[in-house]
Formats: structure tokens, sequence, C-alpha cells
């Protein structure tokens, strides 16, 4: 008996965790108590446990190939799955959960594989597959899984910009958790970006009013009044806007935005003096902000609006400085990130070892371009590329690694097999020394004196080198001529002479089958010691035979495999150049988006000045 | 003069859109996340593409990982002469591993120290493979010395031995760490796994 432990748990947990942030907590439901019955097995969740996913699936592949794992076949086929879906390749993953699917399989575990199938297929950009996944669900998943199938299938027709469909399906909901919140914003923004404003309104009103102690609820509540605070800006009704936009946190990471867009509901309402309140707050901010940059030009908008001229004129000088100082950076950090040194920044203090799904760049490296991407780290393109770049990189050190370890193999086979050789000659001049046929014949003869003696009953013959001599001298005493004598004293002596001699016959007559049964017994022992000698030399002979093919069998395969980590090596590096060209082209034209923002701000400021200078002469011809 | 209010709205309409991707911080879903981003139609396409490749390539590199293995165990560690020693740990309550040193017929063969990421997979029922060897037919004696913090956050150190029969084809021993609940310390067994 071995450990019990809730693998299956573990594994619809590391399903669920590979397509969420955190597990689901209903998969701790389908518990299962599994014994490690097989080490290869135990040690396959060594790896699993530890998140090395792809020594976890080489050691699942390796004992399946060598029947290690019998007793867990079907358990390491979903392990498998599950460790495939983690390591990110979903394609594999996909294809054992459908063939597990296709099975006699529970109708609750059903559901659930074909909802973390949607969900890999949607992450990985299969909405179609993913739709599929979704609508082979048939019976009802558990609360918390429930509610994110009812958000992803919202979020794969708002996708499909079937927004009707998304609010057809969010507005019936009425899930209770936080995803409803999400699920209401979701609506919220689909309403909006179909036109319907005043719908949207009352939902992402009553979001954007919600008290909530969680910071994950409360971003969510500012986007919520950010949003909404936009589209009564875009719908004409700055009061309601600026109601909405000023219930966002000053301090929040949706704060810029909000006072740029609380600006515009006041200066929408003609009051420019109030705009210039949000507006000047936001000039001292951080200038990588769109919303900071547009409040450069905003400011000296409301001025001139004021009829403050002059100021407005200096301010519109230091924007068009600004936005070129910027302009500059940016052409700079561009320039950097086309000469490749950005993925490697990136990836600096990834480790080694690590690969996998669940990564997620969290932190940008200190940098002059990093600044300008901030926003990609939320691109699901750029994240997804760079998960596959970091596992590129792995790739591409294992390759380099076995690569090494081959020519390891190729060396020590060399020696081993030049030594073989070497030794070969004496192992064969010491083995044709060695006679065992000879040994066996006299084992035969042996056996074949013993079956006389027990047939003679010859105890005499199975006396011991002391006895014989005895019986030696005494048989010599018994011819001795003077004890022919007639007299007394000859006739004492050849008494005792007899006496023993019948002695030592007794005694030899009492163990006979004792000493013929212990010489029996070392006789046989020798001949199971001369079968074995015959097995080891059939072994031996057989080796002989046989290791010239094995070195050429090992030959064969390192021959075989060198070309295929070659070829591999090959197409891993210009993959990995497609995806570090792919990644450097979103970053670049991240940067070159901003940069074409600031040049149309800058171009808005000058052509402003213009008009500014224009009004002025024009002013000062008329009062000449 | 200029009405700026023209670019604002542009700008509005922009910041609109940007001020609603990211759906939900906790979704990897993100699908409104290009708006944001400014990222172009074709990358989802060239994403897809470029994902295909790499799927394929790990899916090769997965198998001559497996060949590669097979070829390095069988050159290695012969099925013959292979024993491979496993650590094992059954609830662990009264002992955190730090390492295992392994002693075959008096000579040192491995001295292991766990991190806490490796002892807590031991834990949750993982079995670390802490060594291979290739031993002749024969008997051999084991002896395997744990080090750790035992009850009451104490320094612990002990040791189990063990004499086995290496016959032709592989052994699998395991070294177990258990908990015996009645004396309030752990036990150390080294036995064959069946």
């Amino acid at each position: 008996m071995r450990d019990r432990r809730p693998i299956l748990a573990a594994i619809c947990k590391l399903a669920a965790a590979a397509v969420l942030w955190q597990p689901v907590a209903a998969a701790e439901t389908l518990t299962a108590s599994v014994i490690v019955k097989d080490a290869h097995y135990g040690e396959i969740l060594y790896s699993f446990y530890q998140e090395e996913y792809f020594p976890a699936i080489v050691r699942t592949l390796v004992a399946r190939e060598q029947q290690l794992i019998d007793h867990h076949d079907a358990e390491s086929e979903l392990l498998l799955g599950g460790l495939y879906l983690s390591y990110g390749h979903h394609l594999r993953a996909a294809e054992i959960f459908e063939r597990l699917l296709a099975g006699n399989v529970e109708p609750q575990i059903r559901d659930r594989t074909w909802f973390f199938l949607a969900k890999i297929w949607n992450q990985r950009g299969y909405p179609e597959k993913a739709q599929v996944a979704l609508d082979s669900i048939h019976g009802d998943l558990p609360e918390a899984i429930a509610a994110e199938r009812h958000l992803l299938q919202a979020q794969i027709h708002i996708d499909g910009g079937r927004y009707d469909d998304a609010i057809a399906l969010l507005a019936d909901w009425k899930g209770r958790n936080e995803w409803a919140s999400y699920a209401q914003f979701n609506l919220g923004v689909a309403m909006v970006r179909s036109g319907r404003v005043s719908e949207a309104e009352l939902i992402l009103d009553a979001l954007g009013k919600r008290k909530t102690r969680s910071e994950e609820l409360n971003a969510l509540r500012d986007k919520a009044n950010l949003a909404l605070g936009y589209a009564f800006l875009q719908d004409g009704q700055p009061e309601p806007a600026k109601a909405a936009l000023q219930r966002v946190r000053l301090a929040g990471p949706f704060s810029n935005k909000a006072l740029l867009g609380a600006g515009w509901a006041d200066a929408e309402r003609g009051d420019y003096r109030n705009a210039l309140v949000p507006w000047l707050e936001l000039r001292d901010r951080n200038l990588l902000d769109s919303a900071v940059q547009e409040s450069l030009l905003a400011v000296p908008y409301a001025m001139a609006k004021l009829d403050s001229i002059s100021h407005a004129a200096d301010y519109y000088l230091h924007a068009i400085d600004a936005f070129d100082a910027e302009g500059e950076r940016i052409d700079k950090a561009i320039a950097r990130i086309e000469q490749g040194a950005l993925l490697d920044e990136f990836l600096a203090h990834d480790p080694e070892g690590a690969t996998g799904w669940y990564w997620k760049l969290d932190t940008l490296p200190d940098g002059t371009e990093s600044r300008y991407l901030y926003h990609l780290m939320a691109a699901h393109e750029f994240q997804e590329a760079l998960k596959n770049y970091r596992d590129l990189r792995y790739l591409a050190r294992n390759l380099d690694r076995w690569r090494q370890n081959v020519e390891v193999f190729q060396d020590m086979l060399e020696t081993r097999e030049l030594a073989y050789y070497q030794r070969l000659p004496r192992i064969q001049a010491s083995l044709a020394e060695a006679d065992v046929e000879k040994l066996v014949t006299q084992k035969l003869d042996f056996d074949a004196q013993l079956n006389n003696i027990e047939r003679s009953s010859d105890s005499l013959a199975l006396a011991s080198r002391a006895e014989a001599a005895l019986w030696g001298e005494i048989a010599a005493l018994e011819h001795t001529p003077v004890l022919a004598a007639d007299i007394p004293e000859a006739e004492e002596a050849r008494n005792k002479i007899a006496l023993l001699k019948g002695v030592l016959q007794w005694q030899l007559d009492a163990s006979f089958k004792e000493r013929l049964w212990a010489i029996r017994r070392d006789v046989r022992l020798t001949g199971e010691a001369l079968v074995e000698t015959q097995r080891a030399r059939r072994s031996i002979d057989k080796s002989m035979q046989k290791e010239p093919e094995t070195f050429g069998g090992f030959n064969a395969r390192i021959a075989g495999l060198t070309p295929r980590i070659d070829t591999l090596q090959t197409r891993v590096d210009a993959t990995m150049a497609q995806q570090r060209a792919f990644l450097q082209s979103i970053a670049v034209e991240e940067l070159r988006a901003q940069q074409g923002r600031l040049a149309t701000y800058t171009v808005q400021a000058r052509f402003a000045l213009a008009a500014i200078y224009d009004l002025s002469s024009t002013v000062g011809e008329a009062a000449q | 003069m200029l009405n700026l209010r023209t670019i604002g709205w542009a700008a509005v309409v922009c910041l609109a859109l940007a001020a609603i991707p990211a759906v939900n911080a906790r979704d990897s879903v993100g699908a409104m996340a290009s708006v944001a981003t400014g990222v172009n139609e074709a990358a989802p396409r060239q994403l897809r593409s470029l994902d295909e490749d790499v799927q394929s390539l790990k899916e090769e590199v997965l198998a001559l990982n497996r060949d590669l293995f097979l070829l390095e165990e069988e050159l290695l560690f012969p099925a013959n002469s292979q024993v491979a020693f496993f650590i094992s740990m059954d609830v662990g309550e009264y002992f955190d591993l730090d390492s295992v040193t392994l002693r075959i017929d008096g000579k040192d063969v491995a001295n292991y120290l766990y991190t806490e990421r490796e002892a807590a997979a031991l834990l949750r029922g993982g079995v670390h493979r802490v060594h291979m060897d290739n031993l002749k037919v024969g008997e051999h004696e084991l002896v395997a010395i744990f080090t750790g913090e035992g009850p009451h956050v104490r320094d612990y150190r002990r040791g189990a031995t063990m004499t086995f029969n290496k016959g032709i084809g592989a052994k699998y021993l395991e070294l177990k760490i258990t908990d015996k609940a009645s004396k309030q310390q752990p036990e150390f067994v080294i036995q064959e796994w069946e």
C-alpha cells in the first residue's frame, strides 16, 4: 500500500488553474483517492507537483513505453492531458481530453472537461472550437464554473461582434458571485458598443455605485464608472458623465482618464474654469499616459476659451516641446526593440527550467522602452506569444543539453567497445582452459561409483582416510607370522586384533547410510554448481555473440537521434526568430501608435498656436 | 481659432475604448485587450500560425526526449544490473526532510539536499528517484541516513539499514518516511517496491 492522495483533484485543479488565475473551488469536489502502486507514477507526480511539466510529460511517455505504470493506465492518461494543458501544448491536451470524452466518462467530469477545453480553445484563439466545446456541455455545472462558463460564452459573443446575443445571454443571468460583476460590466460595454447607452446606463451605474472592500472589484467599479462617464459624454450628457467620472478613485489606475473626462464634461457645459481644475491636475502627471498627453492640449484650449490667449500660447509651446521630447524617446525605444534586446530583458530573470501556461509577465524590466510597453502586458497576443517564446527558449536549451549528452554517450560507447575487444581474447583463453564438460563426466563417474558402493554395501569404501589407514594396519597385523604361533600370548593378540577389526567394521557399517547421504548431497551440490556453470558459460557465449549486436544497436540509435536533434535545433531557432520578430512587431506597433498619437497632438498644438498668432497679429493690426 | 473640441472628442472615443478593456483582471480571456493596445487585426492570425508551429515543435521535442531518455537509461543502467532508490513520504507531520544520504556496501553513493518545493512535492504524494546504480547479482547492504527537523522543532538524524538481494532484472527500493502516531515520531523504513 502506498500513499493515498487526491490525484484526480489535483489534476482537475491543474486543468482549472491553467485556465483561471485561481483554481475553481468546485474542482475540489472531484476528489478521489489514488494509491501510488508504481514507483514511476509517483515519480511523475513528483515533477508534476513541482510544476515541472516538461520533465513530467517526458517521464510519463518513457514510463508508458517501458510499461512501468501499468497500474495507473487510466489515471496516467488523464494526468498526461492535464500536463499537456499546463505545459501549453493545448492541441495535444485537447486530443487526450476529447479521446477521454469519447469513452465512458462520468457526466460531471465530461461537462467539466468540455468546459476546460472551451477555455483552452478560446484562450489560444480558437473561438469556433471553444463554441463547439461549450455546446457539448449538457448537464449543470457547479455554480462557480457555471458562472464562468456564462461569462466565457458572453465573451465569445462579444469577440465575435454578436452583441445582441451577449446582451440576451447576460441580461437573464442571475449569478450572484463576483463573476456577476464582470458579466455586468461586459454587458454594459456590449450595450454601449451597440449604441444602447440608456440600457447600459442602468447596469453600469449599479455596478459603479457598488460598495466593496475587494481591490479587484474596486478596480472594476472604477472601470464601470469610467466607461459610463465616457458613454454619457458621447451621448451628449455631460452632467451624469461628470457624476460617474467623479466616482472613480483619484489614486486608482484609472484616475487620469477620469480627470480628463471630468474636464471634458465641464467644458461641454461651457464651464472652462472648472474644466481646468482636473486638467491642470493631470499636467503634472506622467506624460506616458495618453490622458496626460491630451491634457497638455486641453489646458490651453480652456485658457483660450477663457480669453487667456498668452497663457494658452505658452501652454501650447510647452505641449509641443513635451511631445517632441517624448517622440524622440519613443524613436530610441523603437530602435532598441528592433535591435532585439527587448525579449532577452523581458525574460532575464525567468528561471531556466521554467515552462508552462500559468506563467504571465507581471513586471517589465527597467529600460527606456519598457515604460512604453505597459499596455502590451494586458494584450492577449503579446502574453501568449511571449509564453511561446519562453517555451522555445526552453526547447533550445533542452536540445543543446541533449546534443552534448549524446556526444558523451557516443564517447562512452566507443570506450566500452574498445575495452570489450581488448578483454575478449583473455576471456576466450580463460574459457577455453575451463573444461566444464570434463567436470561433468567426472561427476557422472562419481554417481556410478556411489551406486556400486550402495548396491554392494561397501562401507569400507566410505571410510575416512584415518579409518582406512587403521583398517590397513589391522589387516597387516592379522598377517603377521608371529601371531600365527600356537601360544596363549599369540591367541590373546589375535583376539584383540579381531575385536578392533570388528569395532571398526561395526562403526563403518553403522554410519554407512549417513556417509552415503552426505556424499550424495555433496555430489548433488557439485552437480548443481556445474549446471550453473554451464548456464553461465552459455550466457557468456551468448553475451559475446550478442555484444557486438548491442554495440551496433546503440550506435545506430545514436546515429538516428543525432540528426533529429540537429533538425529540431534548426527548426526551434527559426521559429524562435519568427516569434521574436512577431513580438517585436507588436511592441513596435504599440510604440508607433503612441508616436502617431503624439504626432497628431503636435500638429493640433501647432495649428492652434498658429491660430493664436494669427489672432494676435489681427488684433495688433486692428489696434494700430 | 481652432475648436479643440473636435480633437478632444476623437480622443474621448479612443479613451472610452481604452478604458473598457482588460475586462477582468483575473480572466485570461482578455479578448478586448487588442482594442486597448492597438495590436493589429492580423496579429491573432499570425499568433495562431506561429502557435501551431510551436505546438508541433513541442510534440517532436517531447518525442525526441522520450527516445533519448530511453537510450540514456539503457546505456547507463542496463536492466540486468539496474537498481533504483526512491524516497517517499506519508503524512510528514513529525518530520521535515532536509537531506538523505545513501551508502551501498559501505560506500557513499548519494547525498541529496531537498528544497522546500521538492519536500512539498514529496508530502503531496510524489516519489523521488534519489539514486540509480548498477549492482552485481547477490547480497548488498543499503544504509540510508535522513536529516531534517523532527518533533518539537529539533534537528533530527536517523538511519535505516537493509540487506537486499539483487537478482537478474531491475530492482526498485523504496525509502519511506512515515509518521508513527503512537510515538509521535517519524519512522524510516526501507522496503522493496513490489
